[in-house]
């Protein structure tokens, strides 16, 4: 059997999306307001920092963190969506799970690209700069393919909670690491040790990454095997957290 | 499992074409060894093609979890399961049948349109070219922009309906389909109901309504504690029972003789009297209503064996 996705699934999908308030606010309004009150309205914008300026360094954080709560807050409803009776509902047309997850994929990858995109074109039009036009599409490429791996964080909280909390739940817990995990506004001190081990940290450096080379605000240089150990260890805990969610939601049946 | 199973399915598929459903030695457990809940416990059944079929039974007789086996939603512990020769999930996935779900949860945030909409592209575009078809047989046609969260449990009902139809089943399974309908609107399902039955679609429905199974099934198999306890035509279930039941208010005299004679003659069952009203079950109910009324009984009535005391004796510990 061939593993296809329906257009008219994808275009609802997209539709539900833009008609969620959630969605709206978390996803896409909130990244781009917080780049242009930090990032583009302060006058330390336009300080060199890296192979650009401060603008675009703000910038990336910021699309960075709209990415990730795209992608885990629309796996987050798509976990709960399958539980509950509306993957019986889809049990018993061809659809395979496979088939099912791509479809999720597909338009959680579309938002957290369209997230992206509004910040970065909110960028272009504020004045964040960088040396080489090859560093804006390395930042966007790596925040989306690395951003996959907070779509496996929304799948694992929602196949551990219900629905009702699950989306929301995903959404705040990503804000709350971004403002421990250095994305907001640069950590300082303990603070920056501690954000070291939260679930962002690694994913953000390596997003900002074309730009620094690793430097920190502080002045510090983080060694790229720092940032990699982060990414590689949150995605093994994320897979664990799914692969526990699936054996309890079974279990439940 | 060896080759003589299979031989034996293919030569029983090949010599009952008409054979929509059939189940063999089913069992569904659910649980661990001791304290396992015994869904279904050895049900044999077989359908053919254009039957009409009630099942009855209190809750927790097992008849949610044999449709959703035969939709392929539940795997049976034990015992074969065949679709038109077919494993029930992949009849359920061609679209061959399909129901509408007791537990089947419908998307909140869709609107009614869009979620007919979507499960039919998923069955290919021959039924999404259905949709508008479909939205006007089961009356969603002025609703079809609404949310599903703005809809009344009846018309959610009928969007589950909607979406049973839009792969255009062989076999439709409804499991208690119009739980929550109000009576206009359980009138106008059965009335979509009786054209797809006259079109030739099998259908096998769970209901809680007697009358449901009365009105609209030839055969009722009527399940308790997940076995089979009556499998016959609906008429004949009725008619099996044995008597029609007669009511009558006792005269003024002679009452206790009368009640003596009557307890004395054979073929009358469950005499029970209330405050001088007598009733009886008579399998000559003719003979038993001109004793009462030649020994001065009045305000006589005489009911034909419903369902329910069918059911009621069928299902009783």
């Amino acid at each position: 059997m061939t593993m296809s996705i329906s257009p008219t699934m994808l275009r609802v999908e997209a539709t539900r999306q833009i008609r969620n308030p959630y969605t709206l606010a978390f996803t896409l309004g909130m990244p781009v307001a917080m780049y242009l009150l930090f990032g583009a309205g302060m006058g330390y914008g336009g300080i060199t920092a890296g192979h650009g300026n401060v603008k675009f360094y703000i910038m990336v954080s910021m699309a960075a963190y709209g990415a990730a709560v795209a992608m885990s807050s629309i796996t987050s409803l798509a976990a709960t969506e399958a539980k509950q009776g509306w993957g019986r509902q889809l049990a018993m047309t061809p659809l395979s799970t496979a088939g099912y997850a791509a479809t999720k994929l597909v338009t959680a990858v579309s938002f957290a690209a369209l997230a992206v995109l509004i910040v970065f074109l909110a960028g272009l039009l504020t004045g964040a700069e960088a040396s080489d036009a090859w560093r804006w599409w390395a930042s966007a490429g790596i925040m989306l393919g690395l951003g996959m791996i907070f779509g496996l964080y929304g799948l694992g909280v929602g196949l551990f909670f219900n629905s009702d909390t699950a989306a929301a739940l995903a959404s705040i817990s990503m804000t709350f690491f971004a403002f421990f995990g250095n994305v907001f506004m640069p950590l300082d001190g303990v603070m920056l040790d501690i954000a070291r081990f939260t679930p962002l940290y690694g994913y953000v450096a390596l997003s900002r990454w074309p730009l620094t080379d690793g430097v920190l605000t502080t002045g510090q240089t983080d060694p790229l095997w720092v940032v990699v150990l982060n990414v590689v260890v949150w995605l093994l805990v994320f897979a664990a957290l799914v692969s526990l969610g699936v054996k309890r939601s079974r279990s439940r049946r | 499992m060896s080759t003589a199973p299979e031989t034996q399915t293919a030569a029983k598929r090949g010599a009952e074409p008409d054979l929509a459903v059939a189940v063999e030695g089913l069992h569904k457990h659910f649980g661990l060894s001791d304290r396992a809940v015994k869904a279904v416990d050895g049900v044999d059944l077989r359908i053919r093609r254009g039957e009409i079929v009630a099942l009855l039974g209190p809750n927790g007789a097992g008849k949610t979890t044999t449709l959703d086996i035969l939709m392929g939603l539940t795997d049976p512990s034990s015992g074969s399961v065949a679709v038109f020769g077919d494993k029930p999930g992949k009849a359920a996935r061609a679209g061959v049948i399909s129901g509408v779900l007791q537990t089947g949860g419908l998307l909140s945030d869709l609107t009614v349109r869009e979620t007919v909409e979507v499960i039919a592209s998923l069955h290919g575009a021959d039924a999404l070219g259905r949709v508008p078809e479909v939205l006007a047989r089961t009356d969603l046609e002025k609703i079809a922009r609404r949310r599903i969260a703005k809809c009344s449990g009846g018309e959610q009902q009928r969007v589950k309906f909607a979406l049973a139809l839009v792969a255009d089943p062989d076999i439709l399974v409804l499991d208690e389909p119009t739980a929550g309908m109000d009576v206009t609107a359980r009138r106008h399902f059965w009335n979509v109901m009786r054209a797809d039955a006259d079109a030739g679609r099998t259908i096998i429905f769970a209901t809680h309504y007697l009358e449901e199974a009365e009105q609209f099934a030839r055969r009722t198999v009527v399940m308790n504690h997940g076995v089979i306890v009556a499998d016959a035509p609906t008429a004949q279930l009725r008619a099996n029972l044995g008597g029609r039941t007669i009511a009558a208010t006792l005269p003024a005299t002679g009452g206790d003789a009368l009640m003596q004679q009557l307890q004395e003659t054979d073929g009358i069952v469950d005499l029970h009297v209330d405050a001088r009203r007598v009733t009886l079950r008579a399998a000559d109910s003719d003979a038993a209503a001109s004793a009462l009324l030649n020994a001065g009984a009045h305000d006589l009535e005489i009911a034909a064996p419903t369902l329910e005391t069918a059911f009621t004796a069928l299902t009783e510990d």
